[in-house]
């Protein structure tokens, strides 16, 4: 071959500039990632999982959750929402001049503008900064995922296919325990037309002890789904670790890089 | 063979195709130089520059930092919390529950629940001596406290402990901790006993 060298050279430089912009730079960036602060608080995020749960993402990870499941949220627009706290002195004045403005879905600038209007009224406000996009919509989260959501995943189970709704705040949206072992063992006994299959193998059926307590680990399920009577469902430890794991995934801390306005919602 | 199977035949005797030099046509340095630039218009508008702390929608750092929630009552209620857990909860509890020779409780206390005027001069200037909270009898010196905080961040922590466990008391503002903090100035730690004379 001609040129032999000079083809070496120029594929040796082609594949180590890659190799610098995506493993050099990101280890650079993020590989010495800590927890972040959360916004406005005294708090960290993410914690440390604790044994079980860490257990558990292998037990996602060797159970193939990921080819149906993604753990990323995604965000297309962040917009200001600006809420009347107090009207102040002149309640009507600065009623008939909140019922004149828009107050949803502002810009920074125009949120500025508007709570300058009104706080020159005598009312008072609070600019709440809220994320939006197709997955925050479908109630997946609240504000996008970010690299510090992943800090203790290894390794870090993206996904790329959406068989299934998307897990990043699956613990915040279903906190139940026994929800998530029920569904784990019969998906459509709480998810009605669940496309997922069973995960049967993860549990045990066995008859109650003669004369004895159930176990206080038996699942409780819902009219139409209980196993005969005198039987009862436990969890294997592998299903407890897999609902430890699931029930720690939390993207729910406003940070610096994903900001958002905590609002207390009813539980 | 058709024509079009024998055009993708190798010409001449079984050696390998040979290029030819001929030159580029200028229309394709033209678009690539253009293409190059609106590459480089949008990745100016869109990087962030790189920044590991700009993710989309995210343009860059300035608009980052536009869209941290500041001000209003939440971010007040926050501060107050950060405050109170970093000063005051060490001996008073997270809770606010107390701890039993360190501090009273401070949920459902009633010098807490009422006026502020008694309740900044605690903090500001330090308690000495017997005082009866909730009906039991603490008889505890502080230290003054809060005098080394800022006016914002005193009322911050004081509307935080007027408002939390379930106490409901009214919010205290910067400009209220500055006129207690003006009357209380330099004064020697107050007990107790004239603590419950003072003015609500």
């Amino acid at each position: 071959m001609k040129n032999g060298f000079s083809v070496f050279l120029a594929v040796f430089i082609a594949l180590g500039l890659s190799w610098c912009g995506f493993v050099l730079g990101s280890v650079k960036q993020l590989g010495t990632a800590k927890q972040a602060a959360v916004l406005n608080s005294s708090d960290t995020y993410p914690l440390q999982r604790t044994g079980n749960a860490t257990l558990g993402s292998q037990v996602y990870r060797a159970n193939g959750c990921a080819a149906c499941h993604t753990e990323q949220v995604r965000q297309d627009g962040v917009v200001c929402d600006v809420v009347l706290t107090a009207a102040g002195k002149k309640p009507t004045v600065v009623s008939n001049l909140v019922s004149t403005l828009k107050l949803t879905g502002l810009t920074r600038e125009e949120a500025d503008a508007v709570s300058d209007k009104i706080a020159a009224a005598g009312g008072s406000v609070e600019t709440h900064i809220v994320a939006s996009g197709a997955d925050i919509a479908r109630g997946w989260g609240i504000r996008r995922s970010v690299a510090a959501d992943y800090l203790y995943d290894h390794p870090v189970q993206l996904g790329s296919l959406r068989a299934g709704p998307d897990l990043a705040n699956v613990g915040a949206r279903f906190p139940d325990l026994n929800w998530q072992l029920v569904h784990l063992y019969a998906p459509q006994a709480v998810v009605k037309n669940s496309a997922m299959p069973p995960f049967r193998f993860l549990f045990e059926v066995r008859k109650i002890n003669l004369g004895g307590a159930s176990s206080p680990d038996a699942l409780q399920f819902p009219k139409d789904f209980a196993p005969p009577a005198g039987c009862e469902v436990v969890p294997s430890p592998e299903a407890k670790q897999l609902a430890a794991y699931l029930l720690s995934l939390k993207a729910d801390a406003p940070l610096y890089e994903a900001p958002f306005t905590p609002v207390m919602t009813k539980p | 063979m058709n024509d079009e199977a024998k055009s993708n035949c190798p010409t001449g005797t079984g050696g390998e195709p040979s290029a030819t030099q001929s030159t580029v046509p200028m229309w394709i340095f033209i678009v690539t130089l253009l293409l190059l630039f609106v590459g480089a218009v949008y990745f100016d508008h869109h990087s962030g520059w790189f920044n590991a702390k700009v993710y989309s929608p995210y343009v860059s750092a300035e608009q980052l930092e536009l869209y941290q929630p500041k001000s209003g009552a939440a971010a007040a209620a926050a501060q107050g919390k950060k405050v109170y857990e970093t000063v005051c909860g060490i001996c008073h509890g997270v809770d606010g529950m107390g701890k039993p020779n360190q501090a009273p409780p401070l949920a459902g206390s009633e010098w807490v629940t009422g006026g502020f005027h008694r309740l900044a001069q605690i903090p500001l200037n330090g308690l000495n001596g017997s005082l009866q909270v909730e009906g039991k009898d603490w008889n505890l010196n502080m230290a003054p406290m809060g005098a080394n905080l800022s006016d914002a961040d005193l009322a911050a922590v004081l509307t935080y402990i007027r408002t939390s466990w379930g106490n409901k008391a009214g919010a205290v503002s910067a400009d209220d901790v500055k006129a207690v903090r003006a009357v209380v100035a330099g004064h020697p730690a107050i007990s107790a006993a004239q603590l419950k004379d003072l003015p609500e």
